[in-house]
């Protein structure tokens, strides 16, 4: 085992370390403007090694298998100027088993896979023959060995499928682009209410409506909600919290939601695209409640940060990021929050999300993929709209809560959620 | 002995016979050996250290319209990789390719470093960026926390074709990153700074006057209002211009999304026009110095002075061989990839906006209520329509300069937002280049220059509360 063999060379000068190999295989097959465009097979392999070094920590990564020797030199030659250590390299403990490889992903054929573009583009194209259409669909098998100077040592194989398409709309000077895609750890996706969800994003486009500057409700799909998750991975990130730069910081057991809106983090769902038993610390993985009706709950952190916060690691390592986030549902189905909607709008997608200040909450974006709604029904879409507000004032004045999750990619499951008011600024 | 000095001697003679394996009509292969170094501290403390050495290949097979691509890290069976290059191609292609032709070169870039960072220690590295930090953290007691991060690297290509062009190439890379947070409560807010560039470590030397102003700016962005939602006349500053014209007219010339389709061809037909008479656009992928700049693309096509507006009128637009064959015009050498892991895809080199002749007087000065935004945060594109984002601006009130406020993101749409540019400015300058750069198709960031002088638009909306 290569990680165990790294672990031995670096402990010959280190007094700690940890080492991780990951290869994976990938295949893709993608349509680009109707046509079948490409086929492209991936093959890698990534080793990253962490050594403690008289209480310093130096990090290196290669590419190359052959060069064991090379990244160890490299890694001890850092931690002579690194950081401190806050942390010791965690013992062996046993983990919650989660389902991450299917046996079914490896075996779909270059065929199989411009098939199922295939027929995702037949969709498209039979809704409306002028849409240029853009398909792929994507498999990989990937293999992780991990050891540390602790005694933990493992190897763990997932497998990841998804497919996706969207299309191109031209009318005059009218540019209007939708799409949908979705990715797990199995092969069974349905390929054909994915092009149909991309064909409904069409069709609820194909008036354009025009709307008026004002602070109205906004109802976001779950594809849309990354508009308000954005501020949230950045502000339970424990190193935030840690560093002050969260304004979350000093708000554990603080209500800064909606008593509706409940998050957790959940790595040990199955085949959901972040789950895995444990995390690249070696440490386990385990469902960690961020927001709970409405109140602070816990923060996400690594070894390190757990250390300099004197807590201990929830299995974020390395880097404090979520896994899979889930928000609970609520009691509201979309229909009836388009119905009892005077006048108000859906999100679907956004540009420029994050180029603001965005870990303030803050966040002010061109609506890419919106609706407008007025007395109660979709009229069409909008153009050329910015939406503005802050992520923790939309999460005290949530409107309503879905009744019905969706995946988004993989790693979010989530309702509709409606606001009460934000800023709209038209042309 | 490093793997490149054993194993790169012999490495054309393998690239060569690899290619002459292959039954495609096109073939194509580019190996890259990048050594990296990073360092960066996150508030008081050091926060990473580390270095990184990369190692990998990418076959690009061209059958019938179909590509191939192959991509790997491990580069011993380089037959194997054009193999099932050609393979998966020949399993797509149902029509006539089309590719532009260039002529084969052979050609051998070598990296001119003032300071080489290679030679630098990673104690002396540290102990510069050290200096920046301890400024931004003791500039004032709001200043909550920092991020300063140094990374560099050193890549070098080979990229052989069955044109019969071989070229090596060397990009070396370093840069700085600086952000000051600041907090009052639940007010957070940052001052950024960066440089960056291809010439070596003195890039990020003498640094400590723009550390001082980005904590100086977070603290004073505290007490700044956001922006007010709503149309307003905008100057932007050479940097924000650059990230303006990159969003607002640079991706929809870029060919790949154009070229087959009728509808886009419509819309982007050379001689239409796009702004008034005093506009000129212009993508340079040959513009001395800049991070944008190389001698050949990753197509083995050579940079050159692409203009895209001319007087207000499209002229031209980036392409790689594939679409400039497509769509019957030359080649602009706008083929370019992040790295061995993809292949290479139409891109921006250096873009910018050419200077005009107006003072910076003389566009604030009939100016009753506007925004000079300053500096870029970011910006995005989604055909027709984009956005970007200011670090910082000002209020413009009665033809002068007066608050400081916040929160400002812009946007327009490509076939109104040119057409409202009615002044622009007599010098044009360049953005300091750093750690980020253009996303597209997964490939990011990928080094591109910025420029252009002051401009003047009308009529852009502005997101925020009312």
């Amino acid at each position: 085992m290569i990680a165990e063999t790294l672990i031995e060379k670096a402990m010959k000068k280190a007094q700690g370390a940890q080492a991780l190999l990951t290869q994976s295989e990938h295949t893709r097959v993608s349509f680009e403007s109707d046509k079948l465009k490409s086929v492209e097979s991936s093959q890698r392999t990534d080793i990253r090694l962490r050594v403690v070094l008289n209480g310093k920590v130096g990090l290196s990564n290669t590419t190359d298998i052959n060069d064991l020797d090379g990244v160890v030199a490299r890694a001890i030659e850092c931690a002579e100027f690194g950081s401190s250590a806050h942390f010791q390299f965690p013992n062996p403990q046993e983990g919650t088993d989660v389902k991450i490889y299917d046996d079914k992903v490896i075996p779909v054929s270059k065929t199989e896979m411009v098939k199922i573009s295939q027929e995702m583009m037949d969709l498209i194209k039979k809704y409306n023959p002028n849409i240029m259409v853009y398909a792929g669909v994507d498999k990989n098998v990937l293999k992780r060995e991990f050891a540390n100077s602790s005694g933990v040592k493992f190897t763990d194989e997932e497998t990841h499928f998804s497919t996706g398409v969207f299309g191109v709309l031209v009318r005059g000077n009218d540019i209007l682009e939708a799409g949908y895609g979705f990715g797990c750890k199995k092969r069974d996706i349905d390929h054909i209410s994915i092009a149909n969800r991309a064909v409904e994003l069409f069709k609820m486009a194909e008036n354009t409506a025009t709307i008026k500057s004002g602070n109205i409700p906004v109802i976001f799909t779950p594809s849309g909600m990354e508009v308000l998750l954005l501020a949230l991975e950045l502000g339970f990130n424990g190193k935030n919290v840690f560093l002050g730069s969260s304004p979350l910081a000093g708000k554990l057991g603080e209500k800064i939601a909606d008593e509706r809106f409940s998050l957790i983090d959940n790595p040990l769902i199955d085949y959901a695209s972040a789950s895995r038993k444990y995390d690249d610390e070696g440490v386990p993985h385990q469902v960690t409640p961020l927001i709970d009706k409405g109140i602070v709950k816990s923060f996400l952190y690594d070894l390190d940060t757990a250390g300099r916060s004197g807590t201990k690691t929830t299995g974020h390592g390395i880097g404090c990021n979520p896994t899979n986030l889930v928000i609970k549902e609520g009691e509201t189905s979309f229909e009836e929050m388009v119905k009892n909607t005077k006048e108000g709008l859906i999100v679907e997608s956004v540009m420029g999300l994050g180029q603001g200040n965005p870990i303030s909450g803050e966040f002010s974006v061109n609506v890419q993929l919106g609706y407008k709604i007025e007395n109660g029904e979709i009229v069409g879409r909008v153009k050329d709209v910015m939406l503005a507000g802050n992520t923790y004032d939309a999460l005290k004045n949530i409107l309503a809560i879905g009744n019905k999750s969706e995946w988004v990619y993989g790693s979010l499951l989530t309702p509709y959620v409606q606001i009460g008011s934000l800023s709209v600024v038209a042309k | 002995m490093k793997f490149y000095e054993k194993e790169m001697i012999i490495l054309r003679e393998r690239l060569e016979e690899a290619l002459r394996k292959s039954d495609a009509e096109y073939t194509e292969i580019r190996i890259e050996d990048v050594a990296s170094s990073w360092i960066s501290f996150r508030g008081e403390e050091l926060d990473s250290i580390g270095s990184s050495k990369t190692v990998g290949g990418i076959v690009r097979a061209l059958v019938k319209g179909g590509w191939g691509y192959s991509t790997f890290n491990d580069i011993n069976n380089l037959n194997v990789r054009v193999k099932e290059a050609c393979e998966s191609a020949k399993m797509i292609g149902k029509e006539e390719s089309k590719f532009a032709q260039v002529e084969p070169v052979v050609d051998c870039i070598k990296a001119e470093l003032v300071k080489d960072f290679r030679e630098i220690s990673l104690s002396h590295k540290k102990s510069v960026i050290e200096e920046y930090n301890k400024i931004v953290l003791g500039y004032h007691e709001k200043i909550k926390t920092s991020i300063v991060a140094y990374g560099d690297s050193f890549r070098k290509i080979w990229f052989a074709n069955s044109d019969g062009s071989y070229i090596e190439d060397e990009r070396p890379n370093t840069t700085l990153y600086i952000s000051a947070t600041a907090r009052d409560g639940d007010n957070v807010q940052h001052g950024m700074e960066s440089t960056g560039g291809m010439t070596g470590f003195q890039i990020v030397e003498g640094f400590h006057e723009k550390a001082e102003a980005s904590a100086k700016r977070a603290v004073e962005l505290l007490s700044a209002p956001p922006v007010t939602g709503g149309k307003y006349t905008v100057i932007t500053n050479p940097n924000l211009t650059g990230v303006f014209v990159h969003e607002a007219f640079g991706h929809l010339s870029e060919a790949d999304f154009i070229y087959e389709n009728e509808g886009m061809k419509e819309i982007m037909v050379l001689g239409k026009r796009f702004g008034s008479d005093i506009l000129n656009i212009i993508d340079d992928g040959s513009y001395p110095g800049q991070i944008g700049t190389h001698k050949y693309d990753d197509e083995g096509v050579r940079t050159r002075k692409n203009y895209l507006i001319k007087d207000g009128i499209l002229v031209g637009r980036l392409h790689s061989r594939e679409t400039s064959a497509k769509m019957g015009e030359m080649p602009t050498g706008n083929a370019r990839s992040i790295g061995y892991q993809f292949p290479p895809i139409v891109r921006m080199t250096n873009t910018y906006i050419d200077k005009g002749n107006s003072s910076f007087e003389d566009m604030i000065k009939d100016v009753k209520l506007g925004i000079y935004a300053l500096d870029m945060i970011g910006g995005q594109t989604a055909m027709e329509m984009f956005t970007f984002s200011a670090a910082y601006a000002y209020m413009i009130r009665d033809g002068k300069i007066a608050e400081l406020i916040r929160d400002v993101v812009l946007t327009g749409n490509v076939f109104e937002t040119l057409l409202n540019i009615d002044m622009i400015g007599d010098k044009l300058e360049w953005a300091p280049g750093g750690p980020g750069g253009c996303g597209k198709s997964a490939q990011s960031p990928l080094p591109v220059g910025f420029g252009g002088p002051h401009i003047r638009i009308q009529n852009v909306v502005v997101g925020g509360r009312q």
